[in-house]
């Protein structure tokens, strides 16, 4: 059941549709412009009445004052700011469970951009989406403002020496106290809590994850006698069996991870090439699941049967005891079998991790890794992962607690239990009984709004911290700007009540005090190169991080433990099971309110701003390609689960098991920000099974469709380049994009378009062949050329390009949310990403192959190319766009008259037309009703002077009716020249560096300059040899990018 | 503090190249005094400034050894408690302002600086025309266009009458009667009016176009600013460095307007104005919280009143205005006057933005870029090497400050046009081997800003 045509993106792209071929036309969607709320219609008697207004308007704006400008200096300028200098300070990104090390980027004094911290042996310069989006979260509209009580979902004012004083006398009545928090991992902030337990000896933490690893950390308790989480290395593994983990995407420590697990796949050279290969057990399609060698497909509430049956399998063939393993479908299980095989083969070599929330199928793993010799291996017990440490037993206990009115004082921090929790409404009705309930957040999220009191904390990016990520491994937070409002850190609160001793109240910043003496009494003992705790404080502030790494140790599996296959999830028998995930960019609803994550596409769907119904496509057996059930992407449903009904929109879904449906967690926010009425909360759906959240259902029930999404959003269909469909008329396989220029016949319109090459590393060989061929081909081709030669021009001096490696993208979008933020690229929202109006720069085009039950993905950041043949460039009738001598493609926003024709006439669909004032950067407010403006705002999300904190300075913010584009960070370029200038030498590779390859984590994008053979992008082109390619080599744009093939290391006889 | 550690920085800089000068020139004098000594002495060493001008040092030290004088400088006031006679009294003529103590200067280098203030830079040869002194030559060139045009005009107009005349003598011939047409309705026949119309539309067109490109543009431009600031005085007569009060021009995007503390490094010794006596200079101590009268920083100046900082420079301005007319007592004048001056450090400092004295000067921005143009100083100041008055103009003479240049974009190009790139000097330009051999070859005389690219949108535009 291989489809012929190699890659596909869709349903409809598979169906050769006449649908498809108008969606792809779709590329301004101009028509959709009526359909919206605006009265666009306009006569030629509107058009008379508008000039005249236009040139009155215009006479007046002439005959007006130019207004004056002040310049306003400093009184006592501080040393350390250079006014239109960046200052980059090393901190970190916490949230509950999310780690990053990370440099932040200020500009006059306002952190603008987040860049990853290579010195930390953890995240080593990688950074995550949410990581990225962190700056904006600073610059929310909706943060609380102030302490005090609340009433009504608001924050009543009142000073924080009064609400210290409410809140110790209800503290000293020595009632009991609960914390309510997510996973804590700064050291410091255990002290501060220690301390405020010693002081109120009737509190008690509670610790939960809004998606929980508790059975990991019991099943590590019960076979390690370790509670805690070990150390992956994915970079040692040759083979990785994954069961339900999204890895690279949002389990533990992706960032990590993922750099890992690139690096043991990189093709480095083509001979002797190598690399791991990484097999998937899942029924849903996640991010890591898209990057397998090879899925294997189970539902899923079959996961406990798959790995009982993959221990079976090497128990028998390293003597292990046999247990009585659940029936798993046959597939599953032949593949299974041969995975057993090449683990036995790989033994202290693998990995087989599980992201179930069962305790003994977490044992059976345990054992697995065990027989295989992994643990000591592969598996470091000896440097635990501190990231996930809660356990929802203990909130369960905690309610039980609240009912019967044993607590008096609840403090929430940083955790949102009224909507994580699957008993979210036990815990509301328990809650209500506390006396009395403070909260840390910094918004009013659905538990703050059920408390009595708001301590709202500062924001990461306004506080001192640390944090300990994994053992010995230690990272400070340090405040990048004053806290914008009256907030005040948590843990300076927490001591504050505890009147601790410690705490230097008379101290401008007391917690900063507090920190140092800590890391000064327990870190500065751990190493040996400064001698005085000072020189270690700056040093470790300098650097972000410091690191200890403890002596190694091993663990053995407790020999007590037995195996108990009846303690494992038994598969379901109904006709749908439904899986929940998280997602990279929305986790469980602790980053809906980023507007940046939201439109961010979900890697896989392509969906934004929600949360969509997975349903799996079917194949009718002749030539058809349908969605289950007849359904279409945008059709909502009915879905019962647990006996409660949600209507959900769908999104048709390759690689989704049939008889199964997922649907991502972390929608339908109720309270809190501008994420508020996008998706559904799946979060009371969920299961509990002996106490802990299980992320599947065995059975839903979805009804027909009952009705239509009318601004689903999902930019799979928009600006698709080179996808060949069948014309419904002619009957015959034409280009889409041919199609929508109506150039039928002309050169590039009918042969095979290059945009993917994608090969099994056994194959590696051929398809070098094959490519060196097609490269000779292209070449020939090109050489019939109107073009002028160029070489000469673009050899002197600087000739910027790029290099993408498809074989270590993994597709998590920190490129695309760290462009985003660099270049003032617009939020858009929901409806004008409906309407095909996104404006994101770089997009990460998705591509199935292979299988079409359970196909393999590549992903591709697409950008701007930068052809020095650029196609937009001949067309601008004002010669708004043109080529620079350094091979960049300009676009001068101030020239640009709007034609759009650069756009129509790029093949690569990489311009972007500014089709509302979307930064609201002119001052006419009938400019500003369309634009993104979350639900209950005064004014649109742009012109509200905080968020406009976020701009880039050196960035210009467009202004309606011009195209923008990538401009491979065309400020930083500039910046990197003029730094090698003052300093006398020639351009180095760490001069420049792009937005887009900062961020990625796995190192997948590299740029540089082409003219100069020693340069990395120079460098890692040539290793590729023939495996590099441009996208539509044969058309002679010459592109400044180039991409490798994709390399998969699929065990090919597993399905055949 | 923040000259006294620049001072210190480029002592230690020099006493690490003590060696290679060891003989005492003007060139390495003239150095030493632009770096150490220009802040507070006067460059034309004839008028006092923060410190006494230097001209005649060496005849006011005669009478005692040349040890002396070296040791006044490194450290001054060890010399005043010592009780030296000449350091003494020099200190009563100038206290509180204290020297800085330069104990970096070798006696070699002291007598490079002795060796420049005998001897200071010759005057500015008379030949040379300060920049910007040609526009006299336009007007000339427009006398001699009308000429030209009432020249041509009156040949068109002969020539339209011979025409006439020439048609009326074959109409004659043929036996027509002759039409004598007036000149008005010559002026008046089809051809003539196109053409008239045409002409004007030209003009017309042209002249829309060409203010069409002003609009936006603020050359001359001339506000008035909080402070009676004088480039001329700062500049011109005292000749400060551009680069010491708009330190980031080196190393920025911004040329920086320099905070107040900048001011205070000379006016916590220089209280009052030559010109403009306390009025001016009260209104820098009001913003940062300097009392002149004791010399120090107040300390808790943010938390004081109005009322508190009025008395403060009230009692200032009063005593110096007594003091100046040698009066024992306030009268009516007086008060008028330092009402006056308290209302202009008023009106200066507190403004819609800053609802209080206390806090940052606002200044009216003179240069102000059209939209989307990102500009660069440090590339000009520190690569470029470009003079800060071939943009700016004679900042020096300017007694407040205006915008010389249009600022506009074909001024920009044409200098990117006709500038040299400096591209022996700096590594970075190595990268361009072709311009690089084409220049060893003799095929290329200069490698303009042009020519590596620097007329590109996207050098300016992104």
């Amino acid at each position: 059941m291989h489809h012929d045509n190699g890659i596909w993106v869709s349903t409809e792209d598979l169906n050769k549709e006449e649908s498809f071929l108008q969606a792809a036309e779709k590329e301004f969607s101009v028509e959709n412009m009526a359909e919206t709320d605006g009265n666009w219609t306009a006569s030629r008697r509107d058009f008379l009445k508008l000039m005249g207004f236009g040139l009155g308007a215009a006479t007046l704006a002439a005959s007006c004052e130019i207004p004056v400008k002040k310049a306003i200096p400093y009184v006592t300028k501080p040393d350390d700011i250079v006014p239109g200098v960046a200052n980059y300070f090393a901190s970190s990104f916490v949230n509950g469970g999310d780690y990053c090390a990370v440099l932040v980027k200020t500009r006059e004094g306002r952190p603008i951009k987040i860049e990853g911290n290579t010195l930390s042996s953890v995240t080593s310069g990688g950074t995550s989406a949410r990581a990225q989006a962190q700056v904006l979260s600073l610059y929310d509209t909706r943060r609380i403002k102030t302490a005090g009580t609340i009433e009504e979902g608001a924050v009543k004012a009142m000073g924080w020496a009064d609400l210290d004083n409410k809140i110790k006398g209800q503290l000293q009545l020595g009632g009991n106290v609960r914390l309510i928090t997510n996973t804590i991992v700064s050291p410091t902030a255990k002290k501060a809590l220690a301390e405020f337990m010693e002081k109120y000896p009737n509190s008690k933490v509670v610790t939960y994850d809004p998606v929980s690893s508790a059975a990991l950390l019991a099943a590590n308790q019960q076979c390690f006698g370790v509670r805690g989480i070990p150390t992956y290395k994915f970079g040692e593994a040759d083979v990785i069996v994954s069961f339900d983990a999204d890895f690279l995407g949002t389990w533990i420590s992706p960032v990590e991870y993922a750099r890992d697990y690139a690096a043991k796949r990189k093709i480095k050279s083509m001979k002797g090439a190598s690399m791991s290969r990484h097999y998937q057990v899942e029924g849903k399609m996640t991010l890591t699941g898209s990057n397998a060698d090879n899925r294997i497909q189970i539902k899923p509430s079959e996961l406990g049967a798959a790995i009982c049956t993959l221990y079976n399998e090497v128990a028998a063939k390293l003597g292990g005891s046999s247990i009585s393993a659940p029936a798993l479908n046959d597939k599953a299980k032949a593949a299974l079998k041969k995975v057993a095989a090449e683990l036995v083969a790989n033994q202290g070599k693998s990995l087989v991790i599980s992201g179930s929330n069962n305790i003994m199928e977490q044992v059976i793993v345990n054992k697995i890794n065990d027989l295989l010799g992994n643990i000591n291996q592969t598996i470091d017990f000896g440097t635990i992962n501190n990231l996930r440490q809660g356990d929802e037993r203990d909130m369960a206990r905690l309610i039980g607690e609240m009912n019967a009115g044993q607590v008096q004082v609840a403090i929430v921090w940083g955790a949102n239990p009224a909507f994580e929790l699957p008993n979210a409404k036990q815990f509301k009705d328990a809650f209500a009984k506390v006396n009395t309930r403070i909260s840390f957040s910094g918004t009013m999220d659905e538990t703050t709004a059920l408390c009595t009191h708001a301590a709202p904390a500062n924001h990461q990016l306004e506080s001192w911290g640390d944090a300990e990520p994994k053992t010995g491994h230690y990272s400070l937070i340090q405040p990048t700007i004053a806290p914008l409002f009256d907030t005040r850190q948590a843990e300076h609160s927490l001591l504050e009540w505890a009147d601790s001793a410690n705490l230097n109240r008379q101290d401008e910043q007391p917690y900063y005090q507090y920190l140092k003496s800590h890391w000064a009494s327990e870190l500065f003992g751990s190493q040996s190169k400064y001698s005085t705790p000072a020189a270690f404080w700056d040093m470790s502030l300098h650097d972000g991080v410091f690191e200890a790494p403890a002596a190694a140790t091993t663990v053995s599996f407790n020999p007590g433990i037995s195996l108990n296959a009846a303690a494992v999830t038994q598969p379901g028998s109904s006709e749908v099971e439904i899986a929940f995930y998280e997602t990279v960019n929305i986790g469980n609803g602790q980053y809906a309110h980023n507007p940046w994550l939201q439109e961010m596409p979900d890697p896989l769907h392509r969906t934004v701003w929600g949360n969509y119904l997975s349903i799996p496509v079917e194949w009718d057996g002749v030539n058809e390609i349908n969605g289950w059930k007849g359904l279409n992407d945008g059709d909502n449903v009915e879905v019962e689960v647990n006996g409660q009904k949600l209507t959900c929109t769908v999104v048709r879904t390759f690689g989704q098991l049939p008889g199964t449906v997922a649907i991502a967690l972390g929608g339908g926010r109720e309270t809190g920000g501008c994420g508020v009425g996008f998706g559904v909360n799946v979060n009371p759906w969920l299961p509990v099974d002996g106490g802990l959240t299980q992320y599947f259902a065995k059975e839903a029930k979805i009804s027909d469709k009952v009705g239509v999404d009318k601004k689903f959003a999902c930019v799979q269909y928009h600006h698709t380049m080179g996808v060949t469909a069948m014309g419904k008329e002619e009957g015959a396989i034409i280009n889409a994009d041919e199609k929508t220029l109506g150039n039928k016949g002309f050169q590039g319109a009918l042969t095979d378009r290059s945009i993917i090459f994608q090969v099994n590393l056994n194959e590696l060989p051929e398809l070098s062949e094959k490519m060196a061929e097609f490269h000779q081909k292209a070449k020939h081709l090109n050489e019939q050329t109107l073009y002028p030669d160029n070489t000469d021009f673009y050899g002197t001096g600087l000739k910027w390009g790029m290099y993408i490696d498809l074989n270590s993208c993994i597709g998590c979008g920190a490129c695309q949310v760290a462009c985003v933020s660099e270049n003032n690229v617009p939020v858009v929202g929901k409806t004008e990403v409906h309407r095909h109006h996104e404006m994101t720069w770089l997009r990460i085009d998705r591509y199935f192959y292979g299988d079409l039950e359970n196909p393999k993905v590549v992903y591709q950041p697409m950008m701007c190319q930068h052809c020095d043949n650029a196609p937009c460039e001949n067309v601008c009738p004002v010669n708004a766009t043109n080529h620079s001598m350094e091979g960049i493609n300009q676009m001068a926003y101030n020239r640009c008259i709007g034609t759009r024709y650069c756009a129509n006439n790029c093949p690569y669909k990489v311009r972007r037309f500014n089709w509302l004032d979307y930064t609201t950067a002119d001052t006419w407010p009938a400019n500003e009703e369309q634009v993104f403006w979350a639900e209950g705002d005064e004014k649109p999300y742009y012109a509200d002077n905080l968020v406009r904190m976020v701009l880039n300075p050196d960035v210009t913010v467009r202004s309606r009716g011009v195209i923008e584009k990538c401009s491979f960070c065309i400020q930083r370029i500039q910046e990197g020249k003029l730094t090698a200038k003052q300093e006398n030498r020639a351009v180095l590779d760490n001069d420049v560096r792009t937005a887009c390859q900062t961020a990625c984590p796995t190192g997948a994008i590299v740029f540089g300059n082409l003219n100069n053979p020693e340069s990395e992008v120079s460098k890692a082109r040539k290793e590729m040899g023939p495996l590099a390619y441009q996208v539509l080599e044969e058309i002679n744009t010459r592109p400044g990018v180039e991409y490798s093939a994709k390399v998969h290391n699929a065990n090919e006889e597993m399905f055949s | 503090m923040l000259l006294k550690r620049i001072c210190w920085v480029f002592s230690i800089i020099l006493l690490a190249a003590v060696s290679a000068h060891a003989e005492p020139t003007i060139e390495e004098g003239k150095s030493l005094f632009g770096a150490n000594c220009a802040a507070c002495h006067n460059k034309n060493m004839k008028d006092d400034l923060t410190g006494p001008a230097l001209a005649g040092v060496e005849d006011r030290w005669a009478d005692f050894p040349r040890e002396d004088l070296y040791k006044w400088i490194r450290n001054s006031q060890a010399m005043v408690s010592e009780g030296h006679p000449r350091a003494v009294e020099l200190w009563n003529t100038w206290k509180p302002t204290l020297m800085n103590n330069f104990p970096g200067l070798t006696d070699e280098q002291i007598e490079s600086i002795i060796l420049y203030i005998n001897n200071p830079a010759p005057p500015r040869p008379p030949d040379e025309k300060p920049e910007g002194a040609t526009s006299g030559g336009g007007g000339n060139n427009m006398w001699m266009f009308g000429a030209l045009a009432l020249v041509l005009a009156l040949l068109a107009f002969a020539l339209m009458r011979i025409i006439d005349n020439l048609r009326n003598i074959t109409r004659v011939q043929r036996g027509d009667a002759p039409i004598n047409r007036t000149l008005a309705q010559v002026l008046s026949t089809k051809g003539a009016v196109a053409f008239m119309v045409f002409a004007l539309t030209l003009i017309f067109g042209y002249k829309t176009v060409d203010n069409a490109t002003n609009m936006g543009r603020q050359q001359s431009y001339q506000p008035d600013q909080p402070i009676a600031f004088s480039h001329q005085i700062h500049a011109g007569v005292n000749k400060i460095d551009c680069q010491y009060c708009h330190d980031s021009a080196r190393r920025s995007k911004h040329s920086l307007i320099p905070g107040t503390n900048t001011c205070m490094n000379c006016h916590s010794a220089v209280k009052k104005g030559t010109i403009t006596g306390t009025s001016e200079i009260t209104k820098i101590f009001a913003s940062i919280g300097f009392d002149p009268i004791t010399g120090q920083y107040i300390p808790d100046y943010e938390n004081w009143s109005e009322k508190q900082i009025e008395d403060l420079y009230k009692k200032w301005i009063g005593q110096e205005y007594m003091s100046a007319n040698s009066l024992s007592a306030m009268n009516e004048t007086g008060r008028s006057l330092v009402q006056a001056e308290w209302e202009g450090v008023v009106k200066a400092l507190k403004n819609d933005s800053n609802g209080k004295i206390q806090g940052p000067i606002e200044w009216v921005r003179v240069h102000n870029l059209p939209d989307h143009v990102y500009f660069n100083h440090a590339q000009h100041v520190s690569i470029g090497q470009v003079e800060c008055q071939k943009c700016h103009g004679p900042v020096e003479e300017m007694e407040v400050v205006y915008q010389y240049s249009t600022l506009g974009m074909g001024w920009c190009i044409n200098c990117h046009r006709e500038t040299d790139v400096k591209f022996q000097d700096n590594e970075y330009y190595k990268q361009y081997e072709r311009y690089h051999q084409e220049l060893k070859d003799g095929k290329r005389a200069n490698v303009k800003v042009a020519d590596i690219g620097g007329l590109e949108c996207q050098k300016c535009h992104y």
